[in-house]
C-alpha cells in the first residue's frame, strides 16, 4: 500500500486526530485546509471536554450515564451505538490528549480538575483555562507537524476544497482543490477522502462561527450525492456577545463556574445593574429549572433568554434584545485564573470588565448538529466496530465525514463540552477503519491506478465553473446576497420556527439562490482572489440553507434545538389527581405518535438545481428508548411516572416474547 | 506614491554574520564558520562587553577619576600601572585593544543586520535597545577619537609630527598634566568627552542589564525589573565617576607645579626600578607656557617651539 | 488595559472617516494607497469595516476596485489569522475597536500589511516561516503513540498556571513584527526549480534565520512538559543552532504587543540560562 494514500479535508480536531492517527498506522496523508490547520475553527471551542472520571464514578456516574445524558440532551434522535462507542473512549480520549502536553487545569493534587456543564448533574468536563479548544487543537497540531517531519503528512494549507471526484461506480477517488493564493486549480488523487470541515454557520450570515464555517465542503459533497442529515438542527448558543461582524460565543462555563442568567422585574430598568437589589432581579433559570438552575441544556436556556426578551419584553436594553450573565459575585481572582480567555474576550471586545459588570449576552447560532449523513458498523452489543470501514462513512463509498460535519452524534441538540469529545473521537476511530479499507483495494482499483481522465474531467468542470464565474455579468453583489441570506435564515430557522415564516423564507431563499447565480465580481483577477472564492462559498451555501428550511418546515414538532411552538404537547392542566393522571396518560399517547411519526433522521438529497428531496430514516435507539425531556413542564412528575411505566411494561412483554421463543 | 520602509539588509549585507544566509542564495548543507558558531560567537560578544571590556572601562574611569582627589593620587595610579613596563603592551592588546576591537567590529555587524523600529512601538524596553546601539556606534566613533587624541593611535615619529597637537597628547609620566593639558585644549573636548563617556556608561550598564538577560541570570519579570534598578544606579554612578574625571582634568591648574613634582616622582622611581625609563612616555612640553590660559578658540595650534627641547637625561 | 465603557469619556464621534490601506496586487507588484470612506456606526471594528469595503467595490471617487484582501477566521482573536499593522502598530484586526481607534487618532484610519513577512496580496502574508520556525524546535511531545496508555504525568497547579499562557501562542506574528532583531525573508522560485527544491531552499533558508520570540517561548512550553523534557536536548539544541536564542537583542517589543500577553521575555531569558548550561554540558560532557 505504499503508495496509497488518504486526502484529509479540513484541519480542525477531527481531521488533525484522524491525520494524526492515520500517520501512526504508517498511512501517507494529504492533509488540505483552507487555512493555516493552527487556525481551525475548533480554537474557538472554549469550555472543556467530556468524560466520566474517577471522581464523578464515585458519585455513581458512569459511561452509561454520559450516554444516556447524549442522548437525552440530544432528544434521542442521535444514532445511539456510536454515542455509546464514544462516551465508553471518553476517558481515554482525555487521558491521551493530556498525554499529548494539553495544559489542562489541575487539582491541588495534580490531578485533572473538571467543571460541571450543561445537562448533566456530574462534573464531567476537563478542560484548560477557558481555551480548550484551542489547547487540544494545538495539542494535535503539534503532533501532526511531527508526521510532517517525519514524512507521512503532507499539508496543502491554503487549498480550497472544490468537489470530491467520482468514478463511474460512484466511489470516491480522489478531490479537486484550489489554492487559494495562486489560483490554481488541480486533481488529488486519494483512496479515501475525508472531510472534516466542519459547520456551516456563516449561512446564517453572523453566528459564533468562524469565516471559513461556510458548509461549502459538504455542500460540494452534497452537489455529487452525498446526503445531508437532519440539517434543521442548528443550535443556537444561549449566551454571545452581539457584535457587528460576529457574534462571540460565551461559553457555557461562565454558568458553569457559577454565573448567573437575569433580567431586572422591571422592564428596561434604567439603574446600573450591581445597583438592581436581589427582590428586583429575575432569575428566570433559576426559578424555572430548580435541578439544573442556569445549566439547563442550551436549547432551553436559549428558549428561555429568548422567551424572556421577546415575548415578556424583559430585554434589558430597549432596542437590542439582551440579558445580564452576572459573575459579579464570585472572587476576580478566582474568575481570572479559571475564565481568564473567555473574560479578556468579552473585555476586549465590548470595553467592559465582567468581573465587575454583568455581562449582556443574548444567543446566536452556534453548532450545526445536522451534516453530512455517515453510517457505522454496530455490533451485537450496541458498539461500533472497531477497524470497520463503515464507520463514518457517507452513502458515496470512499467518502468520509468527520467532526462537526458529520452528523450522527448530537442528535436534535448537543450537550455542552461534547463537540470536542466527537471530534477527536471520531477522527481517531476512523483510522482504522480506513486502514482496513486500504488493505482490501481490490486490484487496479487504487487511486494511483485509476485513469488520468477521470481526474482530468473533474478538474476541467471547475475550470469551467471558474472561468464563468469571473466572467459572469449578471450585477448582483454577493456580499449583500449574503446579508440578506444570513437575515432571512435567522429569521425564520433558529429559536423558534413558524411555518408561515419557514414557507416564506424558503421562497426568499429560492429567490435569492436564483440571483446568487447572477453574482457579478468586482475582482476578476487570478491572483488570491478572496472575492471568486467568497463567491463560490456562497453559492454552495444555498443547497444546505434549503436542505435547512425544508427539514425544519417537515418537521412538524419539537425535538432539541428545533422547536416549533405550534406543535408544542402542553404541560397537564388539571389539579384534579385523578384527572391529571389521565391527562399524563393522553399526553404520552400523543408523545408516542410523535415518537412514531418525527424520530427519524430528516435525511436530505440534492438535485441537479440544488433544490433538496427530503426523505426519513429510522434512527436506533436500540439502547435506549425514547423518553420525554420534561425539563420544567408542569405535570413532569407524573408524565415520567406514566411514561416509565409504560415503558417497563413494553420491556417485560418484549422479555416474554422473547422468552416465549426460546421456549418453543 | 507611498515612501515605503525597506528595511532589512541593505547595510545588513555587509555584516558578515548578520541574516548573511537570508537571501537564501546558499543551499549547502553544510552552513559556515559563523554559521555554525552562531550562538558562541553571539556569546563572546556579550561576554566581552563585560569582560574584560566593562571592567577595563570602570577601572579606567576609577583612575581618571583620582585626578579629582589629586593629579598625585592619579600620577601614582599610572606609575602603578606603567610598572608592568615590557609586558604593558601585551597586557593592553590582549585584555584591551583586542577584546574592544572584537567587540566593537561585532557590534557594527549586528547593529546593520537589525531593524530598530522606535518611531513605532515606543516602549521603554524598545528604547534602551535603539539607544544600546546608538550608544555603540557613538561609543566606537568616540574611542577611536580618544585614542588618536591621547595616543595617538600609532607610535611612529613622521606620524606624531604631523598630528602634534591634535593627537597623542597624554603622557603617562606626566599623567595629570598631559591629560589636562589636551583636555583643556578646546572648549570642545570636555563636551566631546562627556557625550562619549556618556554614551559608553549606558552602554555598559545597559548591555549589563541585557547580558543579565541573555545569559539568564534575571528570568522573571520582577527580577528584571529589580535588575534594570540596580544597573541603573551603577550606570548612574559610573557616569558620575566618569563627569567626575572630565571635570578633574578640564580644572586643573598649577601645571608647572603639578609637573615638577611628576617629573621628580618620575626621576625617584625611575632610579628606584619601579618604573623603566622611557621619554616617550614624558611631557617634554616647555614648562613655564603650562601655566597660560588653553587656547578656547578651536584646537590648539601645535606648539612647535616647546616640542624641540632635547630629552632630559636619565 | 480597557476601563469600564460608561465611565470612559470619549470624543464625539465623526459622522465618517477614512480608511487608508496599503493595497499591493501580489509579489513583486508596486504597493499604491487605496482611500475608502467609511460612515460611521457604534461598535465596528476593523473587520467589519473591511467587509463594508469589500460590499462596496470602490473606492472613494467611485473607480471600482477589488475587495481588499486580507486575512481572518475566528474573529475573536484566538485563531492569529487577522494580524496587520493598524495607525502604526501591528495588531488583531479583529479586536481593533474603531470606537477605540477613532478616540486614539482622530478621523483616519491606516491598514498596512506586516512588513516582517512577504506580502501575498494587500493585506494577506505569508507567515509560513513560523510555522517552520516550530518544525525546528520539535515543538511537540514526543509520545510512543496514540494507543490508550493511560493518563499522562501529575501536574502541579503551578506547573499548569507556568504552563497555559504559553500554550496560548496563536502564531500570529505580532512578536516577529515588532522584534528589531527579525528581518524579512522573501524568497521567489527560480526557473527549473521544483516546488519541492524550493520548499526545501525556503526551510532551510528559515532555519539559518531568527527563530523569533514565538518558538523560542514554545521551546519552553515542551522543556516544561514532563514528556516533553525527554527530548530538551534535541531542543536546546536547535535553539543555539544558527538563527537561535542568540539572535535576540532584548528590545522586549515581543512582549509587548503579544495580543495574549504571553511571557515572551521570561521565556527569553529562561532559555538563555538553559541555553548557557546546554552548551557548558556540551563542552564539559557533562551529564
Amino acid at each position: 500500500m505504499a503508495k496509497q494514500r488518504v486526502l484529509i479535508v479540513g484541519g480542525g480536531l477531527a481531521g488533525l486526530a484522524a491525520t494524526m492517527k492515520l500517520a501512526e498506522l504508517g498511512i501517507a496523508v494529504d492533509l488540505m485546509s483552507i487555512t493555516p490547520v493552527k487556525r481551525s475553527h475548533s480554537v474557538c471551542a472554549q469550555g472543556g471536554i467530556n468524560s466520566v472520571n474517577d471522581q464523578t464514578r464515585q458519585l455513581g456516574d458512569n459511561e452509561w450515564k454520559h450516554f444516556d445524558d447524549t442522548i437525552y440532551g440530544g432528544d434521542f434522535l442521535n444514532h445511539q451505538p456510536p454515542v455509546n462507542e464514544m462516551a465508553l473512549w471518553a476517558p481515554k480520549v482525555i487521558d491521551l490528549m493530556d498525554r499529548l502536553g494539553v495544559t489542562f487545569n489541575r487539582t491541588p493534587e495534580g490531578f485533572l480538575d473538571r467543571r460541571r456543564f450543561g445537562g448533566t448533574l456530574y462534573k464531567r468536563t476537563a478542560f484548560a483555562g477557558a481555551t480548550t479548544g484551542q489547547q487540544l487543537l494545538y495539542a494535535l497540531d503539534e503532533q501532526v507537524r511531527r508526521w510532517e517531519v517525519e514524512g507521512l503528512v503532507k499539508k496543502y494549507e491554503a487549498w480550497d476544497f472544490m468537489s470530491p471526484i467520482l468514478d463511474d461506480a460512484g466511489v470516491c477517488v480522489g478531490a479537486v482543490a484550489q489554492d487559494i493564493v495562486t489560483m490554481e486549480l488541480r486533481s488529488f488523487r486519494a483512496d479515501a477522502v475525508v472531510v472534516a470541515t466542519g459547520g456551516c454557520g456563516l449561512i446564517y450570515g453572523r453566528s459564533t462561527m468562524s469565516m471559513t464555517c461556510t458548509g461549502s465542503a459538504a455542500s460540494r459533497c452534497l452537489q455529487v450525492g452525498a446526503k445531508y442529515g437532519n440539517g434543521e438542527c442548528i443550535q443556537v448558543h444561549p449566551t454571545a456577545i452581539p457584535g457587528a461582524d460576529k457574534l462571540r460565543l460565551m461559553s457555557e462555563s461562565a454558568r458553569g463556574e457559577g454565573g448567573r442568567v437575569w433580567v431586572p422585574r422591571t422592564p428596561q430598568d434604567s439603574r446600573s445593574p450591581k445597583s438592581i437589589p436581589e427582590a428586583e432581579r429575575y432569575y428566570f433559570l433559576e426559578e424555572r429549572y430548580p435541578a439544573y438552575g442556569n445549566l439547563v441544556p442550551r436549547d432551553i436556556a436559549t428558549r428561555e433568554i429568548f422567551n424572556v426578551c421577546v415575548n415578556e419584553g424583559l430585554s434589558v436594553e430597549k432596542d437590542r434584545q439582551c440579558v445580564y450573565l452576572d459573575l459579579t459575585h464570585i472572587d476576580a481572582a478566582e474568575l481570572t485564573r479559571k475564565l481568564g480567555g473567555i473574560l479578556d474576550i468579552y473585555q476586549k471586545f465590548q470595553g467592559v470588565d465582567p468581573r465587575y459588570t454583568p455581562m449582556k449576552i443574548f444567543p446566536a447560532v452556534h453548532y450545526s448538529m445536522g451534516g453530512l449523513w455517515t453510517d457505522y458498523q454496530r455490533t451485537e452489543e450496541g458498539r461500533l466496530e472497531v477497524g470497520s470501514p463503515k464507520n463514518q462513512v457517507t452513502n458515496i463509498p470512499n467518502l468520509y465525514a468527520v467532526g462537526e460535519v458529520d452528523y450522527h452524534y448530537h442528535g436534535a441538540n448537543r450537550l455542552g463540552a461534547n463537540s470536542l469529545l466527537s471530534c477527536i473521537f471520531s477522527g481517531l476511530f476512523l483510522a482504522p477503519g480506513l486502514e482496513t479499507l486500504l488493505k482490501n483495494v481490490p486490484e487496479g482499483q487504487a487511486a494511483h491506478e485509476r485513469p488520468q481522465s477521470l481526474y482530468d474531467t473533474a478538474l476541467a468542470k471547475q475550470a469551467d465553473r471558474h472561468q464563468s464565474l469571473l466572467k459572469n455579468t449578471g450585477g448582483e453583489n454577493p456580499y449583500l446576497i449574503h446579508q440578506e441570506l444570513g437575515n432571512v435564515m435567522t429569521k425564520a430557522a433558529t429559536v423558534v420556527r413558524v411555518n408561515e415564516q419557514l414557507e416564506n423564507a424558503i421562497g426568499v431563499v429560492h429567490d435569492l439562490g436564483e440571483r446568487v447565480k447572477r453574482c457579478s465580481l468586482s475582482d476578476t483577477g487570478s491572483w488570491s482572489n478572496q472575492n471568486v472564492l467568497f463567491t463560490k462559498a456562497l453559492q454552495d451555501m444555498f443547497p444546505i440553507a434549503k436542505a435547512i428550511l425544508k427539514g425544519a418546515l417537515q418537521r412538524d414538532e419539537c425535538r432539541g434545538a428545533h422547536y416549533k411552538p405550534a406543535f408544542e404537547l402542553p404541560g397537564l392542566t388539571s389539579e384534579n389527581y385523578e384527572e391529571r393522571h389521565q391527562q399524563a396518560e393522553q399526553w404520552c399517547d400523543k408523545f408516542q405518535e410523535n415518537v412514531d411519526k418525527f424520530l427519524k433522521s430528516t435525511i436530505a438529497t440534492i438535485d441537479a438545481d440544488g433544490e433538496p428531496t427530503i426523505t426519513y430514516e429510522e434512527v436506533d435507539t436500540s439502547l435506549l428508548p425514547p423518553r420525554p425531556r420534561l425539563y420544567g413542564l408542569v405535570g413532569a412528575d407524573i408524565i415520567e411516572k406514566v411514561w416509565k411505566e409504560r415503558t417497563s411494561a413494553k420491556q417485560a412483554a418484549a422479555k416474554a416474547a422473547k422468552a416465549a421463543e426460546v421456549a418453543s | 506614491m507611498p515612501v515605503l520602509r525597506s528595511k532589512p539588509l541593505l547595510l545588513g549585507q555587509l555584516g558578515f554574520v548578520a541574516d548573511r544566509r537570508q537571501r537564501g542564495l546558499q543551499v549547502s548543507n553544510k552552513p559556515g564558520f559563523w554559521a555554525r558558531n552562531e550562538f558562541l560567537i553571539r556569546r563572546l560578544h556579550s561576554l566581552t562587553g563585560l569582560l574584560p571590556v566593562g571592567a577595563y572601562m570602570i577601572v579606567h574611569l576609577l583612575v581618571n577619576s583620582s585626578v579629582a582627589v589629586s593629579p598625585e593620587t592619579f600620577q601614582r595610579s599610572v606609575f602603578s600601572i606603567h610598572a608592568l613596563g615590557a609586558l604593558l603592551p601585551l597586557v593592553e592588546w590582549t585584555f584591551i585593544f583586542l577584546p574592544i576591537m572584537f567587540h566593537a567590529f561585532l557590534g557594527l555587524a549586528f547593529t546593520f543586520g537589525a531593524s530598530p523600529n522606535y518611531t513605532e512601538y515606543r516602549y521603554n524596553s524598545n528604547f534602551r535597545y535603539t539607544m544600546q546601539r546608538a550608544t555603540g556606534l557613538l561609543a566606537f566613533v568616540f574611542i577611536a577619537w580618544h585614542v588618536f587624541h591621547m595616543h595617538g593611535w600609532i607610535h611612529n615619529d613622521a606620524w606624531r609630527h604631523l598630528i602634534a597637537g591634535y593627537g597623542g597628547m597624554f603622557h603617562p609620566y606626566n599623567a595629570a598634566t598631559s591629560a589636562a593639558h589636551a583636555m583643556q585644549a578646546s572648549v570642545l573636548y570636555p563636551v566631546f568627552y562627556t557625550v562619549g563617556v556618556l554614551a559608553c556608561v549606558f552602554h555598559l550598564s545597559n548591555g549589563l542589564f541585557t547580558m543579565g538577560i541573555t545569559w539568564g541570570i534575571w528570568i522573571s519579570p520582577k527580577a528584571q525589573h529589580g535588575a534594570k534598578l540596580v544597573t541603573g544606579v551603577f550606570g548612574l554612578g559610573l557616569a558620575l565617576v566618569g563627569i567626575t574625571s572630565i571635570v578633574g582634568l578640564y580644572t586643573l591648574k598649577n601645571f608647572a607645579e603639578i609637573r615638577e613634582k611628576e617629573n621628580t616622582a618620575y626621576e625617584l622611581l625611575v632610579e628606584t626600578g619601579d618604573i623603566p625609563a622611557d621619554p616617550e612616555k614624558r611631557d617634554l612640553s616647555a614648562d613655564e607656557s603650562l601655566d597660560e590660559a588653553p587656547p578656547f578658540e578651536g584646537a590648539a595650534a601645535p606648539k612647535a617651539d616647546a616640542t624641540e627641547k632635547p630629552a632630559v637625561s636619565e | 488595559m480597557i476601563a469600564h465603557s460608561e465611565e470612559t469619556p470619549s470624543r464625539p464621534k465623526p459622522q465618517s472617516f477614512t480608511v487608508k490601506v496599503l493595497r499591493k496586487n501580489g509579489p513583486g507588484q508596486p504597493s499604491y494607497w487605496a482611500y475608502f470612506t467609511i460612515p460611521y456606526e457604534p461598535e465596528l471594528n476593523v473587520i467589519s469595516v473591511l467587509q463594508k469595503i469589500a460590499a462596496r467595490g470602490q473606492e472613494d471617487g467611485g473607480k471600482k476596485c477589488a475587495p481588499v484582501c486580507w486575512d481572518c477566521n475566528c474573529l475573536e482573536e484566538v485563531c492569529g489569522a487577522c494580524t496587520m499593522v493598524i495607525n502604526g502598530k501591528v495588531r488583531q484586526s479583529c479586536s481593533a475597536l474603531i470606537d477605540v481607534l477613532l478616540d486614539e487618532h482622530g478621523s483616519t484610519l491606516e491598514l498596512r500589511p506586516m512588513t516582517k513577512f512577504p506580502v501575498v496580496r494587500d493585506l494577506m502574508v505569508d507567515r509560513s516561516r513560523m510555522f517552520q520556525a516550530l518544525k525546528k524546535v520539535k515543538a511537540w511531545v514526543p509520545v510512543d503513540g496514540y494507543y490508550d496508555l493511560g493518563p499522562g504525568p501529575k501536574q502541579s497547579m503551578a506547573a499548569q498556571e507556568a504552563a497555559y499562557p504559553l500554550s496560548e501562542c496563536m502564531t500570529c506574528g505580532c512578536c516577529l513584527e515588532a522584534c528589531p532583531q527579525y528581518s524579512k525573508i522573501e524568497l521567489d522560485q527560480q526557473s527549473g526549480e521544483s516546488t519541492e527544491a524550493f520548499q526545501e531552499r525556503k526551510a532551510e533558508t528559515f532555519d539559518a534565520n531568527f527563530v523569533g520570540p514565538h518558538a523560542i517561548s514554545q521551546v519552553v512550553l515542551f522543556n516544561m512538559n514532563p514528556t516533553g523534557e525527554m527530548n530538551k536536548r534535541e531542543r536546546m539544541d536547535a535553539i543555539t543552532d544558527e538563527g537561535g536564542i542568540q539572535v535576540c537583542g532584548n528590545a522586549q517589543n515581543c512582549v509587548a504587543v503579544c495580543p495574549k500577553h504571553i511571557p515572551l521575555t521570561r521565556s527569553i531569558a529562561k532559555i538563555g540560562r538553559d541555553a548557557t548550561f546546554h552548551t557548558l554540558k556540551k563542552w564539559f560532557d557533562w551529564s
